[in-house]
């Protein structure tokens, strides 16, 4: 009920007026005086007493519509109690159908739904049961109940998905989602039973003991025997135009296969080879002199003629052929060591930079603007007008990430950003390492290996406006970060040459830089690659997020759910399209490689499987009785106010329909 | 419209008969008299129904007989003590017996049917004095109201229609008691008026009536119905409440159309035919219509029986 509940309630009071109403009007009955009614005979339906009635019901009907409207704005609730009464004589069967993408292999889970009809027929009168879905995650598909109609109409809603399933996970997941009572539980797992999808630890796959009642695992096979698969395992595009493929074979012994294999380009058929295929090995297979058009590109590959598991032989990739992104570079030195790391490092990102060398003391400011960011050398070699432009570039939106070289000793304070420079020392004082990392920073979420890092940072001084992400054992900051008006500034506090620090020559600097020019160019971060059932987090596409379309076109954020990031859950093979503010990219989903193994797990696992669960009964354990355990039981509550609002329109029909009759029939007059 | 035309175009002593405009007379002598006199005009324009006060004969006096109507000239003359006789003269007496029930005070129009038998019966017993006839009268309802004994004397006529204006319907019928009150006082060959609108059994009226026809009473039963108990008229289902007994029944216009209709004339028919079972003469009268009908048929019957 409403917090206004109880105001409401005073509206009961006008179910007055109907009654003084009806009141004043019973008050007029007219009778027509006649000599003698020894003639007369009664209507057949006592008309007077039929009217009398209708108008009690009339005087009826409209207190109830007062009352109706006031329960209807009251919104009361009914509390009733759970479905099933669930006693120690009950047995409630858990049905685990395994939906993950191996089962649409050979029609494995058609036959899986009959397997659990086959058991959910066969229940006793007194059973209950409950349905879930598992793949990579698990879902409760009906809930518990004795209606076998429910239990069967659930089934038909069920589909094989393109997810993975772990049984360790499912387990797990069972235990936390099937409802504790103190039946006998029998749970019902009804897979393929891949190899793949047995849990790393044995023990994960054991359910827990609920309320300390028995627990039998029932193991339904649905596959007895390895079936052989081809997949498209991998698909490696290169520039400039190549295309790798590698086709692997599971359970196919030394059989080999001739297939078909085709590559199409953003929908547009573009080679196809005959290919023949190694067995249990993988086999690569090369398309050369592919077109790609600018932009991200979709890659389809398709073996055909299909096998048992069609839906692995293809697979989607997104090839990013964007132009190299030009970035200026600035240094006072162009031929120092630290332009060839920092070079190399751009240009072998993934997204791929070219890297515009500029002199400082030649440059012109006015080119800034033509840059989404740049890459200072050495903070200390700027003077004081390019720090003013920098400054204001900056504060346009720009992005700035510099480096403290050799030129920096000497500075008291750090141009642009004006920290104050303590006195670097040049005694050594031991190893200094790297201790604290600002993982959540953009920059910095993929990248590790810091702290195997040797530097000698510059002892700058952080204000408060300045964000350490990366610090050293003292807390000397050796990268922070400022927002300056719409822009953003890093600094590292060492220099980039291998002389105060060993930074580039740590697998890490390639990464970090890759990373960090992503950031700084406000590219997003999205994987463009996705295993089926996955979620792609739109945090990582800038911080904001966008609309998202399905490969079937669908939309699947709401307007005022684009207002803000969101995980969306990668429910379909194929390419999801996300418009984020830095425009469209393409995210390619393909199903776990794993499902694609068809071989399955072995009977005596199996078996020892179900031994070891059935050995996990201890009755009594917890010693809950019935009773005690209905009273714990919460109550449902459920909102009953759409029913009065439809008793109310009910009443409103009625009563027009009534009173309508009503006016019409007058008492008679000669 | 229709009524004023009709009024118009009939003549005047037919207007006086109309119950319409006797209601109007608040003196009940006085209707009397207008019918009566209106009426006996009438009657002179029909060769058949001869009515006048023309010499017919002397007869001896005898005991009883007025002394108003003793020929003084003719003691005078011959000693003798003769009585004038009339054309129409009788001598015989009228007894009027009008039902005060309470389904009586039932009238759809101006009229009710006690108002129209009390018109009737001061008219009857105006007609009867006018023949030197002794007039007496019964009210009864389920009890005898009022009662005056039949007699010729001066003053009975008034007497008469005063007990009949102060006549109020009041309760139910029973016509049980005042049949026997009747037979315990009047001894007298005579004639019967009996005005109602006969709301009984059939069977028990003949029972209660036969005696009288047994003990030489010549009965006429005027049979007062109003024009909407005759042929109702409705057009909605209508709870009529009983005036006697005060219990209300809804009924529907179909059933008044045609199955009451055919009870009441069964009903009138039954009625009808105990008065033929005990040689009495049934009337029956539209209180809507004039009261021509009703002395017509008292005068034919008077005719028969004298």
């Amino acid at each position: 009920m409403a917090l206004l509940g109880p105001l409401f309630l005073l509206g009961l009071l006008g179910i007055g007026m109907p009654i003084w109403l009806h009141r004043l009007e019973t008050q007029v009955t007219e009778r027509e005086p006649f000599a003698t009614t020894m003639f007369l005979e009664p209507a057949k339906k006592r008309i007077h007493v039929q009217k009398k009635l209708k108008y009690l019901l009339l005087m009826a009907l409209r207190i109830l519509f007062f009352v109706f409207l006031v329960l209807a704005f009251t919104r009361p609730v009914l509390f009733s109690p759970p479905q099933a009464l669930i006693t120690e004589d009950t047995t409630h069967h858990v049905l685990v159908l395994d939906t993950s993408f191996s089962m649409q292999a050979d029609g494995r889970f058609d036959q899986a739904l009959e397997s659990a009809r086959d058991i959910i027929n066969d229940m006793a009168e007194d059973d209950v049961a409950s349905v879930y879905s598992a793949a990579s995650g698990v879902t409760t598909v009906a809930p518990v109940t004795s209606d076998r109609e429910t239990l069967n109409q659930s089934l038909n809603s069920m589909t094989a998905s393109y997810g993975k399933l772990d049984l360790g996970n499912m387990i797990t997941s069972l235990n936390t989602m099937v409802e504790a009572s103190n039946a006998n539980f029998i749970l019902h797992v009804i897979s393929d039973f891949q190899q793949s999808g047995q849990a790393v630890r044995f023990a994960d796959m054991i359910p827990d003991v609920i309320n300390g009642r028995p627990v039998t695992l029932e193991i339904e096979r649905i596959a007895t025997e390895n079936t052989p698969n081809w997949a498209v395992d991998t698909v490696l595009v290169s520039r400039p135009g190549s295309v790798e493929v590698g086709i692997r074979g599971y359970n196919t012994g030394e059989d080999s296969s001739s297939r078909s294999l085709s590559l199409a380009i953003n929908g547009i058929m573009q080679q196809e080879q005959s290919v023949l295929l190694e067995g249990d090995s993988i086999t690569f297979f090369t398309f050369n002199d592919v077109v790609f058009e600018e932009g991200d590109n979709k890659v389809d590959i398709q073996l055909t003629p299909a096998d048992a598991l069609g839906g692995d032989d293809g697979r989607f990739t997104v090839f990013d052929n964007s132009p190299p992104a030009p970035v200026l570079l600035l240094t006072d030195d162009p031929d120092s060591l630290g332009i060839t790391y920092i070079t190399a490092a751009l240009e072998t990102a993934p997204r791929g930079y070219e890297v515009i060398l500029q002199a400082i003391e030649d440059f012109d400011t006015r080119v800034l603007q033509r840059y989404p960011w740049i890459v200072i050398e050495d903070i200390g070699a700027i003077n004081a007008s390019l720090a003013s432009a920098i400054n204001d570039y900056v504060s346009g939106g720009g992005a700035v990430l510099a480096a403290s070289g050799e030129s920096s000793l000497g500075l008291s304070s750090v141009p642009v950003l004006n920290l104050d420079v303590g006195n670097i020392s040049v005694r050594r004082e031991g190893r200094n390492p790297i201790t604290m990392i600002d993982s959540s920073h953009p920059a910095l979420t993929e990248t590790s290996g810091w702290g195997s890092v040797n530097l000698q940072a510059l002892p700058v001084t952080a204000s408060d406006a300045d964000r350490t992400l990366i610090a050293q054992a003292n807390e000397q900051a050796v990268l922070l970060e400022r927002t300056i008006g719409r822009g953003r500034f890093m600094l590292l506090t060492t220099a980039l040459d291998n002389t105060l620090s060993d930074l580039p020559v740590k697998p890490v600097f390639v990464t970090f830089m890759a990373e960090a020019a992503r950031y700084l160019s406000n590219e997003n971060l999205l994987i463009r690659e996705q295993v089926a059932e996955s979620f792609l987090q739109l945090t990582t596409a800038g911080g904001a997020s966008g609309q998202v379309f399905d490969p079937n076109g669908d939309s699947l954020l709401s307007l005022s759910d684009t207002t803000q990031a969101q995980d969306i859950a990668l429910n379909l093979t194929g390419y999801y399209q996300v418009f984020t503010p830095g425009g469209e990219v393409l995210v390619a989903v393909n199903p776990d490689r794993r499902e694609s193994d068809l071989t399955i797990m072995d009977a005596q696992v199996l078996q020892n499987w179900q031994n070891v669960v059935a050995g996990t009964a201890t009755p009594g354990e917890q010693g809950l009785n019935t009773e005690a355990l209905i009273q714990t039981e919460e109550l449902e509550e459920r909102e009953i106010w759409r029913i009065f609002l439809i008793l109310l329109a009910i009443i409103v029909i009625a009563e027009s329909i009534l009173g309508n009759q009503h006016l019409r029939v007058k008492t008679g007059t000669l | 419209m229709s009524t004023a035309q009709t009024d118009k175009n009939s003549s005047p002593q037919s207007r006086l008969l109309d119950p319409r405009v006797l209601a109007s007379l608040s003196n009940l002598e006085l209707v009397a008299k207008a019918v009566v006199e209106g009426f006996v005009i009438g009657l002179h324009r029909s060769p058949k129904f001869g009515f006048s006060q023309e010499f017919v004969e002397y007869r001896q006096y005898t005991d009883g007989d007025d002394p108003r109507y003793i020929d003084w000239n003719v003691y005078a003359r011959t000693d003798r003590t003769v009585i004038k006789r009339f054309l129409g003269e009788t001598n015989s007496h009228l007894m009027l017996l009008l039902d005060t029930s309470a389904s009586m005070g039932y009238g759809s129009g101006d009229t009710t049917k006690l108002q129209y038998g009390k018109y009737l019966g001061a008219c009857l017993a105006y007609l009867a004095s006018r023949q030197h006839d002794a007039v007496g009268v019964m009210l009864f309802d389920d009890e005898v109201v009022d009662y005056r004994p039949p007699t010729s004397k001066p003053g009975s006529l008034q007497g008469v229609i005063h007990t009949l204006d102060k006549a109020d319907a009041s309760l139910g019928t029973d016509i049980n008691k005042p049949m026997t009150r009747f037979r315990e006082h009047v001894k007298k060959r005579g004639l019967v008026a009996v005005i109602s609108d006969f709301y009984c059994d059939a069977e028990e009226l003949l029972e209660h009536i036969r005696p009288l026809a047994m003990t030489g009473q010549d009965v006429i039963m005027f049979h007062l119905l109003d024009k909407d108990e005759l042929d109702p008229q409705i057009k909605q289902s209508t709870l009529y409440e009983d005036m006697e007994t005060g219990d209300a029944i809804e009924v529907e216009p179909a059933f008044m159309q045609k199955t009451y209709r055919e009870k009441i004339q069964k009903h009138i028919a039954a009625i009808e035919e105990a008065a033929n079972g005990i040689r009495a003469d049934h009337v029956l009268l539209d209180t809507s219509e004039p009261l021509d009908k009703g002395l017509h048929n008292y005068l034919t019957f008077r005719e028969k029986r004298g």
